[in-house]
């Protein structure tokens, strides 16, 4: 039988391939590159130091060993709470959508919470937990259950009912419906959760490392701010950014490959 | 008399909300044989759908009884459906489709099982593809696939060949009574086609709209099988298509709601 070649082709690769794309990135790169080293000599008074002052303020804490330290502080924050946030968050979030009775009860305090500045709440957490990883832990965890729990919520709820019935069909076990179609198709979703839960997670890592005992990267940020070491605060502050990029990138691949059914040509 | 497979009894069936409600069934009663094929036939919205939906016991009917094996309808048990848009499944392969249809089988056995039944409608070489990568006729063959590995006693078909090309679609129902020879099982399968029905059917039952009801039923009496011979060159044949044909084109042109009301 002749395969039809009118159906709707689903492909969303970028034009030229991931070469050129890496191409185009490093190029954009090279041109911030030289927008900051443009900068750094036509702001007066060293408030931007140069991309080589920068390097070498690298060099310098890394062989000191401080930005390893810091480093691994923030990450341990980052990912205890981030964790926490996911393990709570899609339980949570799918059990709104597949109770309705539960999710519309509570779904309203949800969103108040979401609106709610969650650095409202640091004193009241310092008051509770102290000072330290708990703490801060916690003041990260915050920030990202809320968009993880959020978007499950309604990755649940967009679920596709024609589907749940031809599974129910052939004696599929709600639990096998829920793994096998629910979950899945809430997957797009999810995805923006924790890309939304990981950008927020860090901003709260900093956060919290401002408000509580300072340490980590952001302690560090404030300790090169307050005393005007600008190249070393530019090294903090590119340190985060590489963090957040490898996060989203990351998440961004995972995704890529389970929504490989989307952008596969035919065989 | 030997007990029916399937039995509906003064079964009605509505939707809606209480200002707008629709009936789409209204006191039908059925009855049909083990092993027995029976096509549904009728207009667009005189229930059809919602009859199978039944049977298969995903909806309970607010008046009136469904029993299967003389029970009420527990979805899977014994029962796959085949539905009127595919209902495959985007993330999982074609494979995978068929497969999860078997919950009760171990992951590699329902594999296996899967691989057997994709090669009987002739999809082997897609196996590992998403339904996106596959045709229109390619998805109807692996729905197919996909009830017919549950190897199900009551097979219910919901314009399984509709997408199908007029040749695919010949074989696919030459294809389908070759497999009830070989594994007997009762068939209730609707469609719009007058002359699928003739082919498939021991019996037809002419469904009409608005509300849904049985307005006649027609035991086709061709012998079987009916793959080795032109069963359209009998005489009876082209007598029983131009009735059916009638009755439908009246429903359609007495029908208020229909699109071509009054055009008789
Ligand atoms: N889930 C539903 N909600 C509301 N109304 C429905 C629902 N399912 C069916 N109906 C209504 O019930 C009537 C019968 O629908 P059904 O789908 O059983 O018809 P059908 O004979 O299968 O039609 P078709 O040949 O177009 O598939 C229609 O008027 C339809 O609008
Ligand atoms: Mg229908």
């Amino acid at each position: 039988m002749a395969r039809s070649d009118t159906a709707p082709g689903r492909g969303r690769r970028p034009p030229g391939g991931a070469a050129t794309l890496t191409v185009l990135r490093l190029g954009f790169l090279a041109l911030l590159i030289l927008l900051w080293w443009l900068a750094s000599a036509n702001v007066p008074r060293g408030i931007i130091p140069s991309p080589a002052a920068t390097t070498m303020a690298a060099a310098q804490l890394w062989s000191e060993g401080r930005l390893q330290t810091a480093l691994g502080q923030s990450l341990a924050v980052y990912g205890t709470g981030l964790l926490a946030a996911i393990a709570v968050g899609i339980p949570l979030g799918a059990l709104m959508g597949a109770v309705r009775i539960f999710g519309r009860t509570v779904d309203l305090f949800v969103f108040a919470l979401a609106a709610t500045p969650r650095v409202a709440f640091i004193p009241l957490i310092i008051l509770l937990l102290g000072l330290g990883i708990e703490a801060k832990a916690v003041i990260v965890f915050l920030g990202a259950v809320m968009p993880i729990i959020l978007n499950t919520y309604a990755g649940v709820l967009a679920r596709d009912a024609d589907l749940i019935e031809m599974a129910r069909s052939t004696g599929a076990s709600p639990v096998r419906i829920a793994i096998h179609i629910v979950l899945p198709g809430a997957l797009p979703f999810l995805v923006v959760g924790l890309r939304l839960g990981a950008t927020i997670g860090l901003i709260n890592t900093v956060v919290a490392e401002l408000y509580t005992a300072v340490t980590g990267l952001g302690g560090l940020l404030a300790l090169y701010g307050n005393t005007f070491r600008m190249a070393e605060y530019f090294v903090i502050v590119l340190a985060l950014a590489m963090i957040g990029v490898i996060v989203t990138e990351g998440l961004r691949l995972i995704e890529a490959r389970l929504s490989r059914w989307q952008t596969a040509e035919r065989p | 008399m030997i007990p029916a497979h399937v039995l509906l009894s003064g079964v009605s069936r509505g939707f809606g909300t209480a200002k707008a409600p629709t009936l789409a069934l209204s006191q039908v009663s059925l009855a049909v044989a083990r092993g027995e094929v029976v096509v549904l036939l009728g207009p667009s919205g005189c229930g059809k759908t919602t009859l199978l939906r039944l049977v298969a016991g995903l909806i309970r009917p607010d008046a009136g009884g469904v029993t299967v094996d003389g029970q009420p309808p527990q979805p899977g048990d014994g029962t796959a459906m085949v539905f009127q848009s595919f209902r495959l499944i985007p993330w999982k392969t074609a494979r995978d489709n068929v497969a999860f249809a078997l919950p009760r089988l171990g992951r590699a056995e329902a594999r296996e099982r899967a691989e057997h039944y994709l090669s009987l409608v002739g999809l082997s070489r897609f196996a590992k593809s998403w339904p996106a990568q596959l045709s229109g006729g390619m998805r109807q063959r692996l729905a197919l696939a996909r009830a017919l590995a549950a190897e199900p006693t009551l097979l219910l078909m919901d314009e399984p060949f509709a997408s199908l090309d007029a040749q695919s679609r010949e074989l696919m129902q030459i294809e389908l009574m070759r497999l009830m020879a070989a594994r007997p099982a009762t068939v209730l399968f609707v469609t719009h086609s007058v002359d699928e029905a003739l082919i498939l059917a021991d019996r037809i039952v002419l469904m009409s709209p608005r509300p849904g009801r049985i307005a006649e039923e027609i035991a086709v009496p061709f012998p079987r099988p009916r793959w080795n011979h032109d069963t359209r060159a009998l005489p009876d044949y082209a007598l029983l298509r131009r009735h059916l044909w009638e009755r439908l084109r009246d429903m359609v042109l007495n029908d208020p709601a229909s699109d071509f009301h009054g055009r008789g």
